[in-house]
């Protein structure tokens, strides 16, 4: 990636930033509504940009030592472990299995949804 | 259809249907992505107010080929249909004046009486002006499931009978046509497909019945039951099992729909229906609703139809971190 400055992260927060406090006390109805779903979307990139190296590095590595030593990328290793559910091959009460597909969903969770795993 | 295309078929469709009046007060409501709903009210000569609703719905396509069975979707007439056989069991359902014909110019769909009350689920779990009547929503609703699923089922030949294994094949092929790999996903599908019950108690099942559903008041309670379109023959237990998602929680209080005990539910529900509640399999259907809620994040995650649809789609994990508590999994 070329040194940018700000960040595309940087970026998307100072819109979302402007939008919020200067457009959203303007509007009512549809078009509020509307920029309330386009804020909350501009938030969720902004976490998925600081947040999904990390959490795509942790996933793999701990993919690679579930399914043993391969060394492919993600989308194969994830195609792999999903195919193995599918044939049965897996059993579902495996808690290291268990915990990592938990661990996946935290780290998605946190991104997509923060909060989703606190409550309850 | 826009309001200057519906106002001018709806006022001719009137004197039929409702008597007398002019139509005033046309307006589209939210919600309802793969449909229509627009509200308004006939106002008659002496000035009296009757207030409707126009529901327009989505001509359903061909069945996809091979003669295998497709997810539940009822055509306008058939919901209304339903409607009416509930209403006459003594289910608060929309109270139905007419059955969109092809000569009203208006698609596929009926016109209802409009319901006073709230729908939206962040106010019926939170809003003080609820707090009165929340402790008696678990219970109504264990009543109203148990008259929804003693309806006679000769009432309403066009329901779809579906076995859980039916579903699980149904919703699971669903996802095929997108190739997305989620092993969290393939998880819950094979945990589901191990447990599945057998298939011993039948009724109608709404399969929607859920906080967001439901028209409540703030004297009354519940007061109507809508969005009937996927209604299909099936376990009874799924019905509770959907009431109970955290998803359609909204925050609120009490693991019924945001506003009450599974305990106040499953007891109405026992009394109303004199047949007992198995919490083990309204845990199944509870789990197996939030697999299917998951493949519909990711088919609404699909469609390129806007940000709010696709927004969605990134609700993915929701019910996916959900089935991992309900299937004991997740501690």
């Amino acid at each position: 990636m070329p040194a940018f400055v700000p960040s595309a992260a940087t970026l998307l927060q100072a819109a979302a930033d402007d939008l919020e406090r200067d457009v959203l006390p303007a509007l009512s109805g549809l078009p509020r509504y509307r920029v309330r779903i386009v804020l909350n979307v501009l938030r969720l990139v902004t976490r998925e940009l600081e947040q999904a190296p990390q959490a795509d590095a942790a996933e793999r590595e701990r993919l690679v030592a579930l399914l043993g030593g391969s060394d492919d990328a993600l989308p194969a290793l994830r195609a792999d472990l999903g195919g193995r559910f599918e044939r049965g091959e897996l059993p579902l009460d495996d808690p290291a299995l268990v915990a990592h597909l938990t661990a996946g969903l935290r780290e998605a969770l946190a991104i997509d949804s923060p909060g989703w795993t606190r409550e309850r | 259809m826009n309001a200057e295309a519906v106002g001018p078929a709806l006022a001719g469709l009137l004197p039929r249907i409702a008597g007398a009046g002019e139509l005033q007060g046309l307006t589209r409501l939210t919600g309802g992505a793969t449909k229509a709903t627009w509200s308004f009210d006939r106002v008659g000569r002496g000035g009296e107010r009757q207030s409707l609703i126009l529901q327009q719905t989505v001509a359903r396509a061909a069945p996809s080929g091979a003669g295998g069975k497709s997810a539940p979707k009822l055509t306008g007439s058939e919901d209304a249909q339903l409607m009416i056989a509930a209403r006459e069991a003594g289910v608060p359902a929309p109270r139905v004046l007419h059955v969109l014909a092809p000569e009203d110019g208006l698609g596929e769909g009926y016109v209802t009486e409009r319901v006073e009350g709230e729908t939206l689920g962040k106010r019926v779990v939170g809003d003080a002006a609820f707090a009165q009547v929340r402790p008696r929503l678990a219970a109504q609703c264990g009543e109203i499931l148990a008259a929804i699923h003693r309806l006679p089922t000769a009432r309403v030949p066009f329901l779809a009978r579906l076995t859980a294994a039916e579903e699980l094949s149904i919703y699971a092929g669903l996802l095929a046509p997108y190739g997305f790999v989620h092993p969290a996903l393939s998880y819950a599908i094979r945990w589901i497909g191990e447990r599945l019950p057998p298939d011993d108690r039948v009724g109608v099942v709404h399969a929607d019945f859920r906080t967001g559903n439901l028209i409540v008041h703030p004297g009354d309670g519940i007061r109507c039951v809508l969005d009937w379109e996927i209604a299909r023959i099936g376990d009874p237990m799924h019905d509770l099992g959907v009431l109970c998602m955290r998803s359609w929680r909204f925050g609120g209080q009490g693991e019924c729909g945001g506003f009450g005990s599974r305990e106040d539910l499953y007891a109405a529900y026992e009394k109303a229906s004199g047949r007992s509640v198995d919490p083990e399999r309204v845990r199944f259907w509870e789990a197996f609703s939030n697999l299917k809620w998951a493949i519909a994040c990711v088919r609404r995650g699909s469609s390129r139809t806007g940000v709010e649809l696709a927004a969605i789609g990134r609700r993915l994990e929701e019910p996916l971190w959900d089935f991992m508590a309900l299937a004991g999994a997740r501690s």
